[in-house]
């Protein structure tokens, strides 16, 4: 069900530059069907971004957030072939993990 | 390359296509080619809007194909062709109501066909915002065809530039043959009540078309 | 961390001067946000989609696409949109890359012809369609390749030439052909950029930037839909998938366009 995301990590001195895309109905709960009932609410409630296993991102998403969303940090402290992982869970708890190796500076 | 050579020989093709080299269609032999494509290549919900496709005298005309120009003679005839269609509304009022012709210019949708099924509306959009600048400070507005900010300011009210307006909506092609404007009347998609409210909203003191920045 | 009103007030101006210097920098801050959403673009997640669909046994036949021809031998993707579109002498017709898709679909994985067609266009806001995904991972086997079609075939060069009549033909209520929204720089419908397709330039961006997301849709769209999506504004009839018409439309932009470097999937409102 949940959708393969795909993860880019860049380096940029000590930073890594990591922009995340993600494929996600991302329901508010308030659209319309063509028959004219309520499509269900359905979004990502929480997305973690991990670094070499160390918590650098803990965030709580709304139905605000749209669909196929896109995330885009920076990562203080990273070096070439560090790990980031990505793991997002939906209201439906349908979950999600993906992970990027950072590439050196271009 | 030369497989496929075999088999057009094969086939009997003309000797005219020589070793992978074709040769330019005449005009006569694209349009056929192409007209026979309109006809078959497109549905619609019934027979009467498939018509739509069918082109007019002063279409065909306007149809130039690349650089080719407009000769005199023709640009008279779909002036006059233009002239001819005008109707006005049954009041004999060429002015309606700017308030009514407000919405109506930036209503851009009715009548289009999709998934077999036509757009129907109570009335069709005037489509006026997609191209044309209209009260002054809106963003959203489209740049095809002039600004028409201030139309009223610049011109005044007259009689005379009341029905001047009114036929430039209902036919451009009176004034501008071939202009990338729809001929709004002549073509039925605006009815001459809608075109006298839009000409209500371009000229009257009181639009927004003629108020300040 | 600033502790007096005055210390935030500084940062603030800072930021905002910084902000400013970078928006100066790039004349059109509509620029800057069609650059970031080029860069990280959520089409590219069909890719290994339509990767996949091309290598799975689907279809009444079970069997993959893996044998298709479109234009270089069986199997043969690097390069195959580039050279599109083209004339076959097994279905003795000029065929674009979906049309060439639905005779595979049909021919090898034994799917009703009616029923791709059907489904070919996706809902908005759907996954998308087996054709999108498919559509937009051959093409992007040709990513930084040149357009580079030719009308050696007379079929060809009439498809090319029936393609540029219907490209200046005006019909229907709005007296509409394509030239009249694009035969002309920096015109744009309320604030829709129009590309200038009588124009190099614009051309080549056209036929170089489908399969494209289309950000308002949630799906990758292909040119096919885009041609049909023109003729429903024009308030003309339905123009029917993978047609004759729409073909030769495609033949006439896409030999216009001949050198652009394809790079896919584009971004589009």
């Amino acid at each position: 069900m949940a959708e393969p995301m795909k993860i880019r990590a860049t380096l940029q001195g000590d930073v890594a530059d990591v922009r995340i895309l993600m494929l996600h109905p991302m329901e508010t709960g308030q659209r319309k069907d063509a028959k004219g009932e309520i499509v269900p609410l359905h979004f990502i409630q929480s997305v973690v971004v991990t670094h070499n296993g160390r918590t650098v991102l803990d965030t709580q998403w709304s139905q605000a957030v749209s669909r196929n969303p896109f995330l885009g940090l920076r990562v203080k402290g990273a070096k070439a072939g560090d790990k980031i992982s990505v793991t997002w869970v939906d209201n439906k708890g349908d979950k999600r993990t993906d992970e990027a190796t950072v590439a050196p500076a271009s | 390359m030369r497989k496929a050579w075999l088999k057009w020989t094969m086939l009997g093709a003309p000797a005219l296509i020589a070793a992978g080299c074709a040769t330019a269609p005449d005009p006569a032999t694209t349009r056929q080619i192409a007209e026979k494509m309109v006809s078959e290549d497109f549905t619609a919900p019934t027979p009467a809007l498939l018509k739509r496709l069918e082109q007019d005298r002063s279409q065909r005309i306007c149809s130039k194909i690349g650089d080719a120009k407009l000769t005199q003679e023709e640009a008279a005839e779909v002036v006059k062709l233009a002239r001819a269609s005008i109707q006005y509304p049954a009041s004999g009022k060429l002015v309606g109501d700017w308030k009514v012709g407000n919405t109506l210019a930036h209503d851009g949708a009715g009548d289009r066909i999709q998934f077999g099924r036509l757009e129907k509306r109570k009335e069709n959009g005037g489509l006026c915002q997609n191209c044309h600048a209209l009260a002054p400070g809106e963003i959203n507005v489209g740049n095809v065809g002039p600004s028409l900010t201030g139309y009223g300011a610049q011109r005044g009210n007259s009689e005379a530039i009341a029905k001047l307006t009114y036929e430039r909506i209902y036919n451009a092609w009176a004034y501008s043959p071939c202009s990338n404007m729809p001929r709004l009347g002549a073509t039925r998609h605006l009815t001459p009540e809608q075109i006298a409210h839009l000409v209500a909203f371009l000229i009257d003191p009181a639009s927004p078309v003629n108020g300040k920045r | 961390m600033p502790t007096t009103r005055g210390g935030f007030a500084a940062i603030l101006l800072a930021c905002l001067a910084a902000w400013g210097a970078a928006l100066a920098q790039s004349d059109d801050p509509l620029a800057v946000g069609r650059k970031m959403l080029a860069e990280d673009n959520p089409g590219e997640l069909w890719i290994e989609r339509g990767k996949a669909l091309f290598h799975q046994k689907r279809g009444p036949r079970n069997a993959s696409l893996e044998q298709c021809d479109f234009g270089l031998g069986p199997g043969k993707l690097d390069g195959a949109t580039a050279q599109l579109p083209r004339y076959f002498p097994d279905t003795d017709r000029v065929q674009d890359l979906e049309s060439r898709l639905l005779t595979c679909m049909v021919q090898l994985q034994g799917f009703n012809r009616d029923d791709i067609v059907k489904r070919a266009i996706s809902p908005a806001g759907s996954n998308g369609s087996d054709v999108e995904a498919l559509a937009l991972y051959i093409t992007s086997r040709s990513n930084g390749m040149k357009i580079n079609i030719s009308l050696s075939h007379q079929k060809e060069y009439d498809a090319y030439k029936a393609g540029e009549y219907l490209f200046y033909r005006r019909s229907g209520q709005t007296d509409f052909a394509c030239l009249q929204c694009h035969g002309e720089a920096n015109k744009r419908i309320r604030l829709q950029d129009l590309i200038h397709m009588t124009d190099k330039k614009g051309v080549q961006e056209v036929v170089s930037t489908w399969p494209a997301y289309r950000g308002a849709h949630f799906v990758v769209r292909t040119m096919q839909w885009r041609l049909y999506d023109c003729f429903w504004q024009m308030r003309l009839p339905e123009l029917k998938y993978a047609s004759d018409a729409s073909i030769a439309l495609t033949t006439y932009l896409h030999y216009q366009g001949n050198g652009a470097v394809i790079k896919v999937p584009g971004f589009k409102r």
